[in-house]
C-alpha cells in the first residue's frame, strides 16, 4: 500500500509515459549486463581448458611437448642431466619410483628410461599420471617420443610393472638465450586414480566395490587429513 | 492516485518496515554506512589484536598461532568487502549517485533492497567462518593447497566460499542497478562529459565490479567443489594446477584494488574542486585517466606472482603494464594540484582529508612502482614492504576518502553541521597515527621481515614498537570519529542547503539539508550550464 503511493508520487514530477519509455529502457540495459556476468562466469570455466592448451601450445609451466624423433642430424654440444621424479596422490595405493636417478645426454640425441609401479591393493585400479618439468622455461624443448603417461594404466592387485619413457632435449635449447644455461632438466610424474575407472569393470565385476573403497577412501581423508 | 500532490511527498514507511523493505536510495544508503561502521569495528578490533600481538617479539597473548592466521583473513576480507566497499559504492554511491545526476532514485530499487541484505547476509556468514572449525587462516587471497581440505578441514572455509559469493551477488546486482541508472537516468543537459567525477567514478567502479567479481565467483565455486565434491580444478594430483587460482584469483584481486581506489578518486575530485573554488583542472583527462586506469587494470595481474615461475619475457610484460598505470595515475594527481594552484582554498576538514589523500596515495604510488619491477620484487615478495604499500595505496587512502567523503556530505544527510575543530583533531590524530603505523613497515619489510606471521626475530622490533604504536594512535581517532558523529548527531546547529558555497556546484546542494526522503521528482534541467 505504502509502496504504491511511493511510485505513484514519482510518476507525478516524470510523466507516466516517459518513465514507461525508461523503465524498458532500463530492462534492456540490465539484461545486456546480466549477459555480461554470465559471460565472465563462462570465462572464468573455460579458463581451465584454455589454460591446459595454452601450455601444451607453448611449453608454458613446464608442460612437455609430443614428437617424433627427428633430430635432423642435430646434436649440441654441450650435455644435460635429467633427473627423475616420481609421486603418487595419497588416495590411490601404489607404489611408483624411477628405475634410474638420472641419464646424461646430448640434446638431438634420443634417450629411454623406465619407471616401476605397483599396486599395494587388492583391487585392480585404473591411474593416470601428470608430468611436467623444471625448470619451466625448457618444456617446449622436452619432446617425448613415447610414454606410459599418455595413456592410462590398469594394475591388478600386487602386480608390478615397469613402463618406458623415450625422450629427447632439442638441440636448440643451446641456442635460446633463455635456457642455454640450463645443465639440469627435473622429469616429474604424479600418479592419481583415473576418475574413469570402467576398465577395471572390463576385467571383473568389481568395480563397484573399487569406486566405493575409492570413495571411502576419500572420504577418510577429509575426515582425518595428514 | 494523481490527487497525490507535493504536500505528501515526503510520506515514508515508519518503524521497521521502513528499514527492512526500504526501496529508498536514501535509506539504503544510509543503511550500508551503518554497515560500513558497524564492521570497521569489527575489522579494526582484529587489526588492533594484531598489532598488540605484534608489540613485542614472541608471542604474548594469541596462544593459538592459527587464530591469528584467522585475524589477518578476517581483517583483510571485512575490511575489503564489508567496509570499504559498502561505504564507498553502497553508501556513498546509492545517496548521492541519484541526488547528482537529478533524478528520483536508482533505476531498480527493489534490487538496491536486495544488494544491501545479501551483504548484510554475507557479513554474518563471514564472522561465522572466523569462529567455527578453528576459523578460516587463509588469508584473503584464499591460495590452494593451504585452503584446499587438506590443510583446512572444517567448514570454516565453506563459509568464507559463500560469504563471498553472496557479497559478491550483492555488489554484481548494485553494479547492473548503477549503470542502468547512470546511463540511462541522467537529467537532460548531462551528457557524460558533464557529468560530475564522482557519477564517472562510480560508473567505471560498477563496470569494473561487472567484469571482475564473476571471475571471483567462478574461482571459488571451483575451490569450493575442489573441497567438498571430488573435483581437482586446485590439485595437482588430480591433474589441476594451483597456480589457475592465483591467475584467477588476481584476474579479480588487481580490477578489486581500483574498485576500492575509483570510487575516492571521484569523491576526492568533487572535495578539493569545491574547496579550491575552483573547476576540476583538466576534467576530461581526469574522466579518461579514470577510464584508462580501469581498462589497463585488468592486464596486469600477474604482478602479485612474480615469484611462481614466469618466464623473462612474461615478468618484463607486467613489469610494463603495470608501470604503464603510473602515467593516468600521475594525470590525476597533478590536475589536483592543479585545481588547487591559484584557488582560494579553505582547510576544513573534508579538505584536509582529501590533501591526506592525494599525500598518501602519492607514497603508496611510489612505492608501487617499486614493487612493479619483478627483479625488486623478488625480494620484496610477502615481506611487510608490500603490507605497507598497500596499506597506503588503497587501505588508509581509500579510508581518508571515506572520512572526506563523511565531512562534505553528512550535512546533506543528517542536516545537522559536524564540530569544525573536532573533526580538524581528528584529522591530525587519524593522520599522525596511520602514518607511525605503516611509515615504519617499509623498513621492516626492507630489512626482510615476512607478513602473515605471528612472531618475528628480534632485530625487527623497534620498528613494529612504533607500528604498533601508530596502530593505537589510529584507534584513537577512530573513536573521535564516532564522537564527532554523535555530536552532529546531538547538535542543534543546521546546515544549509548548500554549506559550502559557490565552490560546491553539483547538484546534490540544490536540494535541502537534510535532503526530502524523495527529491528531484521534477527532473533538474542543466542545459543552460553545465554541471562542471
Amino acid at each position: 500500500m505504502e509502496l504504491k503511493k511511493q511510485k505513484s508520487t514519482t510518476r507525478v514530477g516524470d510523466g507516466v509515459v516517459n518513465m514507461r519509455k525508461k523503465s524498458s529502457r532500463n530492462g534492456l540495459t540490465a539484461v545486456v549486463l546480466g549477459f555480461l556476468v554470465f559471460s565472465m562466469i563462462g570465462l572464468a570455466y573455460a579458463s581451465e581448458p584454455l589454460y591446459r592448451i595454452f601450455c601444451q601450445v607453448t611449453g608454458y609451466g613446464g608442460t612437455t611437448r609430443i614428437a617424433v624423433f627427428d633430430n635432423k642430424g642435430l646434436v649440441a654440444k654441450n650435455s644435460i642431466t635429467v633427473r627423475f621424479d616420481a609421486n603418487v596422490n595419497k588416495l590411490l595405493p601404489w607404489r611408483f619410483k624411477p628405475m634410474q636417478n638420472k641419464i646424461t645426454l646430448r640434446p638431438g640425441e634420443q634417450a629411454i628410461a623406465f619407471y616401476e609401479a605397483t599396486n599395494v591393493s587388492d583391487k585392480p585400479i585404473v591411474g593416470t599420471a601428470v608430468f611436467n618439468v623444471a625448470p619451466f622455461k625448457v618444456g617446449e624443448y622436452f619432446n617425448k617420443i613415447e610414454c606410459f603417461c599418455f595413456t592410462e594404466q590398469i594394475l591388478l592387485p600386487g602386480q608390478t610393472v615397469q613402463m618406458p619413457v623415450t625422450f629427447f632435449v632439442d638441440s636448440s635449447i643451446a641456442e635460446d638465450r633463455n635456457t642455454k644455461e640450463v645443465s639440469t632438466i627435473t622429469l616429474s610424474y604424479t600418479f592419481y586414480a583415473s576418475d574413469d575407472q570402467s576398465e577395471v569393470e572390463n576385467l571383473s565385476r568389481t568395480s563397484l566395490e573399487i569406486k566405493k573403497s575409492v570413495d571411502n577412501l576419500r572420504r577418510t581423508q577429509i575426515i582425518q587429513p595428514g | 492516485m494523481s490527487n497525490i500532490t507535493h504536500d505528501h511527498h515526503d510520506h515514508r514507511p515508519s518503524g521497521w518496515k521502513r528499514w527492512a523493505y526500504s526501496t529508498n536510495h536514501k535509506d539504503i544508503g544510509t543503511m550500508y554506512l551503518v554497515l560500513s561502521m558497524f564492521a570497521a569495528i569489527i575489522g579494526g578490533a582484529a587489526s588492533m589484536l594484531m598489532r598488540a600481538e605484534l608489540h613485542e617479539p614472541g608471542i604474548q597473548f594469541i596462544t593459538d598461532p592459527q587464530f591469528y592466521n584467522v585475524l589477518v583473513t578476517a581483517h583483510g576480507f571485512i575490511m575489503v568487502f564489508f567496509v570499504v566497499m559498502p561505504a564507498l559504492i553502497g553508501g556513498f554511491g546509492n545517496w548521492f549517485i541519484p541526488l547528482m545526476i537529478g533524478t528520483p532514485d536508482m533505476a531498480f530499487p527493489r534490487m538496491n533492497n536486495v544488494s544491501f541484505w545479501l551483504v548484510a547476509a554475507a557479513l554474518i556468514l563471514l564472522v561465522i567462518a572466523g569462529f567455527i572449525d578453528g576459523g578460516a587462516g587463509t588469508g584473503w587471497t584464499v591460495y590452494p593447497p593451504l585452503s584446499s581440505a587438506d590443510y583446512h578441514p572444517g567448514m570454516a572455509v565453506d563459509f568464507g566460499i559463500l560469504a563471498l559469493h553472496l557479497a559478491g551477488a550483492s555488489s554484481i546486482l548494485g553494479a547492473i542497478n548503477f549503470i542502468t541508472t547512470i546511463i540511462n537516468m541522467r537529467a537532460p543537459g548531462m551528457t557524460f562529459h558533464r557529468m560530475p567525477l564522482f557519477i564517472w567514478a562510480m560508473l567505471l567502479t560498477a563496470f569494473l565490479l561487472l567484469l571482475a567479481i564473476p571471475v571471483l565467483a567462478g574461482a571459488l565455486t571451483m575451490l569450493l567443489t575442489d573441497r567438498n565434491f571430488g573435483t581437482a580444478f586446485f590439485a595437482p594430483d588430480g591433474g589441476g594446477d594451483p597456480v589457475l587460482w592465483q591467475h584467477l584469483f588476481w584476474f579479480f584481486g588487481h580490477p578489486e584494488v581500483y574498485i576500492m581506489i575509483l570510487p575516492a578518486f571521484g569523491i576526492i575530485s568533487e572535495i578539493v574542486s569545491t574547496f579550491s573554488k575552483k573547476p576540476i583542472f583538466g576534467y576530461l583527462g581526469m574522466a579518461y585517466a579514470m577510464t584508462s586506469i580501469g581498462v589497463v587494470g585488468f592486464v596486469v595481474w600477474a604482478h602479485h606472482m612474480y615469484t611462481m615461475g614466469f618466464n623473462v619475457e612474461t615478468r618484463a610484460y607486467f613489469t610494463l603494464a603495470t608501470m604503464v598505470i603510473a602515467v593516468p595515475t600521475g594525470i590525476k594527481i597533478f590536475s589536483w594540484l592543479a585545481t588547487m594552484w591559484g584557488g582560494s582554498i579553505k582547510f576544513d576538514t573534508p579538505m584536509l582529508y582529501s590533501m591526506g589523500f592525494i599525500f598518501l596515495f602519492v607514497v603508496g604510488g611510489v612505492t608501487g612502482v617499486t614493487l612493479a619491477n619483478a627483479g625488486v620484487d623478488m625480494a620484496f615478495h610477502d615481506t611487510y614492504f608490500v603490507v605497507a604499500h598497500f596499506h597506503y595505496v588503497l587501505s588508509i587512502s581509500a579510508l581518508f576518502s571515506m572520512y572526506a567523503g563523511f565531512y562534505y556530505w553528512f550535512g546533506k544527510m543528517s542536516g545537522k553541521r559536524y564540530p569544525e575543530w573536532l573533526g580538524r583533531l581528528q584529522f591530525w590524530v587519524t593522520f599522525v597515527g596511520v602514518n607511525l603505523l605503516f611509515f615504519p613497515q617499509h623498513f621492516a619489510g626492507m630489512a626482510g621481515m615476512p607478513r602473515r606471521i605471528i612472531d618475528y626475530p628480534d632485530a625487527y622490533a623497534g620498528w613494529n614498537m612504533i607500528s604498533s604504536w601508530g596502530a593505537y594512535i589510529s584507534a584513537v581517532g577512530g573513536i573521535l570519529f564516532f564522537v564527532v558523529l554523535y555530536k552532529t548527531l546531538t547538535s542543534n546547529v543546521k546546515a544549509e542547503a548548500n554549506e559550502w558555497g559557490v565552490g560546491a556546484t553539483t547538484l546534490e546542494w540544490t536540494v535541502d539539508s537534510p535532503a526530502p526522503f524523495h527529491t528531484h521528482e521534477v527532473t533538474p534541467n542543466i542545459i543552460p550550464e553545465p554541471a562542471e
